[in-house]
């Protein structure tokens, strides 16, 4: 009974510290065959911790197995890479972010059309990582800060300033206009279908033989036009040979019209004449003698 | 008048509370000094790590499938979109091994083990068993209570190990066929930010409860007073007691060691 209390007792023990210590090998370094070590430097490490995932293209290819921080100031970032996978020639690593809160990851970024591939315990190339979150939250943070600002002066054109009411007000308005418009616009269109009617009816009452012989009447009036046109022009051609011999003729019109001697004479004689009505009005007796007995 | 009253009161609790320390004190000095008693403690600590370890070996899995079960489908069913799948196998390890694996544990080997250790002794004392190991010049510490205390020692920490282990496969098993985990996922979330300290973690929260459930049971039942009753009210104040203990052990531990823990 002792010994069977040892040997279970023992049994129990051995079992346990078996499975801790497999267990513990096993998370902590993924197994007894681990895969083989890569590394990475980074200057900065964004929180990563052992066991994140390493990705070679999207593909898990293995885990952070040691973070270490060297003393300029950079991390040391131990992989441990599975051995089915190989990682190739120019590939860049990366810490991105693993979903939203915080965690991260390595991402392998490979080069296409390259067929040859890093040595074991090599040191992966530093790439250039996506924007951390705080960046993100940064970039967020300016934009809401310029929504604000926008906000902030669309409340006060829009709300402090009236401008709400006075767009509410403009539209009553146009609203009213449209409706006189509306109005209007039927007012019109009864007023043109009733003119419309009654030129209808006009049409409708014109006799033709009447507009026959009105026309008959103004083809006549046209003709008797013509001929007083043809007299006109013929009288018009008279008086231009008139004036023309009044202006340049040898005869006495032309003479009284263009001689200068003849104004000159014409001109002595009207003060002539004004001196002797003078004469007269100063002296009637000298001319007139007038005895009714 | 009531000045009076409240200050015997808080007199007589102090006063209680210190001969309740000092008398553990002499217990655990007792404990300590019954080592010597080589040919005596030996054998009875085998057949006590029979007791608490190999015979609660199916209880403790049992409870461990279903806490890692349960803590893994309530996690995943809480997380909401936006957080990795890897997050369930990282907090059920987290909460597994950090806390509830050796909590749970001992707080179920307080009732199975623990209770049945006072009663025996208490038997023991009410029947004057012990005053007949002493009237033989055995030491009744060296043959009752340190062979306890060491099987407590060493076996809380081997079933919380298991303990851990199989929550750990109960919550993998759980993931896989219930909901839209996958292995690698689980996997993923088991490794990330795990480092070999936090089993030492969870080990040394063992070896603590395990301790205390040794010791304050054992001493229970040391002083169990005569009767069938006194029995029974020795045995439920040590479970009240060793629970509280476990309690406040692993906040103390916490406090003290999850500063260390993280990776």
């Amino acid at each position: 009974m002792k010994r069977r209390d040892e040997v279970l007792v023992g049994l129990m023990l051995i079992f346990t510290v078996v499975v801790g210590i497999a267990g513990t090998v096993w998370l902590a370094r993924g197994g007894l065959s681990s895969g083989y070590p890569m590394y990475a430097v980074f200057p900065w490490g964004a929180g990563l911790k052992n066991g994140q995932p390493v990705l070679l293209a999207g593909v898990n290819i293995g885990f952070v197995s040691k973070v270490e921080l060297i003393p300029n100031g950079t991390l040391l970032v131990t992989l441990a890479v599975n051995d089915e996978y190989q990682i190739p020639d120019s590939t860049t690593a990366s810490v991105e972010p693993n979903g939203i809160f915080g965690d991260q990851l390595i991402a392998l970024s490979p080069r296409l059309s390259v067929t040859t591939y890093m040595a074991k315990r090599d040191t992966i190339p530093t790439g250039e990582g996506a924007a951390t979150t705080g960046e993100v939250l940064s970039k967020a943070d300016s934009v809401a800060a310029e929504v604000q600002t926008i906000v902030t002066a669309l409340r006060t054109e829009f709300v402090t300033d009236g401008g709400i009411s006075e767009i509410r007000k403009s539209i009553a308005e146009w609203s009213a206009l449209t409706a006189q418009l509306g109005t209007i616009a039927a007012e019109q269109s009864r007023e043109l279908t009733t003119t419309q009617q009654q030129l209808r009816a006009t049409l409708a009452a014109v006799d033709a033989s009447v507009v026959d012989s009105t026309l008959r009447a103004f083809r006549t009036s046209s003709a008797n036009l013509a001929q007083l046109t043809g007299d006109l022009e013929k009288t018009r051609a008279q008086v231009s040979s008139i004036l023309y011999k009044v202006d340049s003729g040898p005869g006495t019109a032309a003479k009284v019209l263009n001689d200068p001697a003849v104004y000159a004479r014409v001109d002595s004689l009207l003060m002539r004449l004004d001196a002797l009505v003078a004469d007269v009005k100063a002296n009637p007796r000298r001319y007139i003698n007038l005895r009714v007995f | 008048m009531i000045l009076e009253a409240t200050w015997r009161a808080m007199h007589g609790a102090a006063r209680n509370t210190l001969t309740s320390v000092g008398v553990y004190g002499y217990y655990l000095r007792d404990i300590v000094r019954s080592g010597r008693e080589i040919d005596t403690w030996p054998r009875e600590t085998i057949r006590q790590m029979r007791v608490i370890g190999v015979e609660s070996v199916i209880l403790t899995i049992i409870v461990a499938a279903f806490l890692g079960g349960v803590t893994a489908f309530q996690t995943r069913f809480q997380l909401f979109p936006g957080v990795q799948v890897s997050a369930v196998g990282l907090i059920s390890r987290q909460s597994i091994v950090l806390e509830l694996g050796p909590l749970l544990t001992a707080l179920v080997l307080t009732g199975r083990v623990g209770a049945r250790m006072t009663a025996e002794i208490g038997t023991m004392r009410v029947t004057e068993q012990i005053d007949a190991l002493e009237t033989l010049a055995y030491d009744p510490v060296a043959f009752l209570s340190l062979p306890r205390v060491l099987a407590a020692l060493v076996m809380l920490p081997a079933l919380t190990m298991l303990a851990n282990t199989a929550a750990l496969v109960s919550a993998w098993l759980t993931l896989i066929l219930a909901t839209d985990v996958r292995t690698i996922d689980y996997v993923e979330g088991l490794r990330i930010a795990f480092t070999p300290f936090q089993v030492v973690y969870s080990l040394i929260k063992a070896t603590c409860f395990g301790g205390a459930i040794a010791f304050v049971c054992s001493y229970q039942g040391y002083i169990a007073k005569a009767g069938a009753e006194g029995v029974g009210q020795a045995t439920a104040k040590a479970v009240v007691i060793t629970s509280v203990s476990i309690l406040t052990l692993d906040a103390i531990v916490a406090a003290v060691f999850a500063p260390f823990v993280q990776a």
